[in-house]
């Protein structure tokens, strides 16, 4: 076998496997799956504009209770075993840091599975997610999902930016930027 | 430099099978970098592993030696850049250099240890094809 044999051999090779990725990505049972969201089955009836769906939870930084509140609310639905749930601590730490006066900040468990991915949710397993990942911002273990039922989007994490007025000014699911969510607190911060 | 090639291709062929086995969670590393599009991402966390693949054995035996060694250097400073760039913008993204398992977070050393990597496939192949080549086997063909 020469060298332009096993060049040409080299070509096809990569071209295969190149057109492989795209025919399943595009065609296969992966498409959809891969996103920057951990699955959840719950849509609950929360809508971006409507009236946020009144909620109250024990949190690590006393009680909260929407209907209470007269600033704007940053909610966060979480995981802890959700990868995404993960990442989003450190971006969500860095708009506390900045905006914990001005906004309330809420991060409520939205899943009966734990960090490990097969025992069930806890407090415990709530506590020891905010140890392992520094998590600063308040955080609440919902034993009923009872606040997953009412905002989560399909997605781990799902984040609402509520404004004072109680409507939802923002309301999506996955990994979002600083960038994004910086811009959306100081929308209903105006 | 016959150990140098061997290590380089060593690395990509233990990367690439660790990668391998699971494209959704290698898709999940790749997104958090948030560098590119998802229709982008999905076919690259498929293909990635077996092109990884690919380079790291043809590096073991020496075939299309200088090639091989050109595209891994441009893998490592890619992925340099990449992590990089999700250190100065403060994304706490997964390395996901070997795999799933993996759960190092991209940070400076791993920028220095990809340069690295980069420096040792140019020098791979600036002296391509070096000893125990298939290279060297095709030229006398």
């Amino acid at each position: 076998m020469n060298r332009r044999v096993l060049a040409t051999l080299t070509t096809v090779a990569i071209a295969a496997i190149v057109a492989a990725a795209v025919v399943i990505y595009f065609r296969g049972p992966t498409h959809g799956s891969v996103q920057n969201a951990s699955q959840s089955p719950v849509v609950g009836k929360a809508q971006k504009g409507k009236t946020a769906p009144q909620f109250e939870v024990a949190t690590t930084a006393g009680y909260f209770d929407l209907s209470k509140t007269r600033k704007p609310v940053f909610l966060e639905v979480f995981a802890t075993w959700c990868p995404h749930c993960q990442r989003e601590t450190a971006v969500i730490d860095r708009l506390y840091a900045k905006y914990r006066n001005r906004v309330d900040f809420v991060a409520v468990s939205g899943s009966d599975t734990g960090m490990d991915g097969t025992s069930a949710s806890s407090e415990l397993d709530v506590l020891n997610w905010v140890r392992q990942f520094n998590v600063k911002y308040p955080v609440a273990y919902d034993p009923i999902l009872n606040v997953a039922s009412l905002y989560l989007q399909g997605g781990f994490p799902t984040i609402a930016i509520i404004g004072t007025n109680k409507k939802i000014s923002d309301l999506d699911d996955g990994e979002i930027t600083y960038g994004e969510l910086d811009a959306a607190l100081r929308s209903v911060l105006r | 430099m016959l150990l140098l090639r061997i290590l380089l291709g060593g690395l990509l062929l233990a990367a690439g099978a660790l990668k391998a086995g699971d494209p959704s969670s290698l898709a999940a590393s790749i997104a958090a970098f948030r560098l590119l599009p998802a229709a982008i991402v999905g076919p690259l966390a498929l293909a990635l592993p077996y092109l990884e693949l690919m380079l790291g054995a043809y590096l073991i035996v020496g075939l299309f030696t200088r090639v091989a060694a050109t595209l891994a250097a441009f893998e490592f400073l890619i992925y340099a850049a990449a992590i990089a760039s999700a250190v100065v913008r403060r994304i706490p993204a997964g390395c996901g250099c070997f795999g799933p398992k993996d759960t190092a977070i991209a940070d400076w050393p791993h920028v220095a240890f990809d340069l690295a990597l980069a420096a040792a496939s140019g020098v791979v192949a600036y002296a391509a094809p070096g000893a125990l080549a298939v290279d060297r086997v095709l030229r006398r063909v």
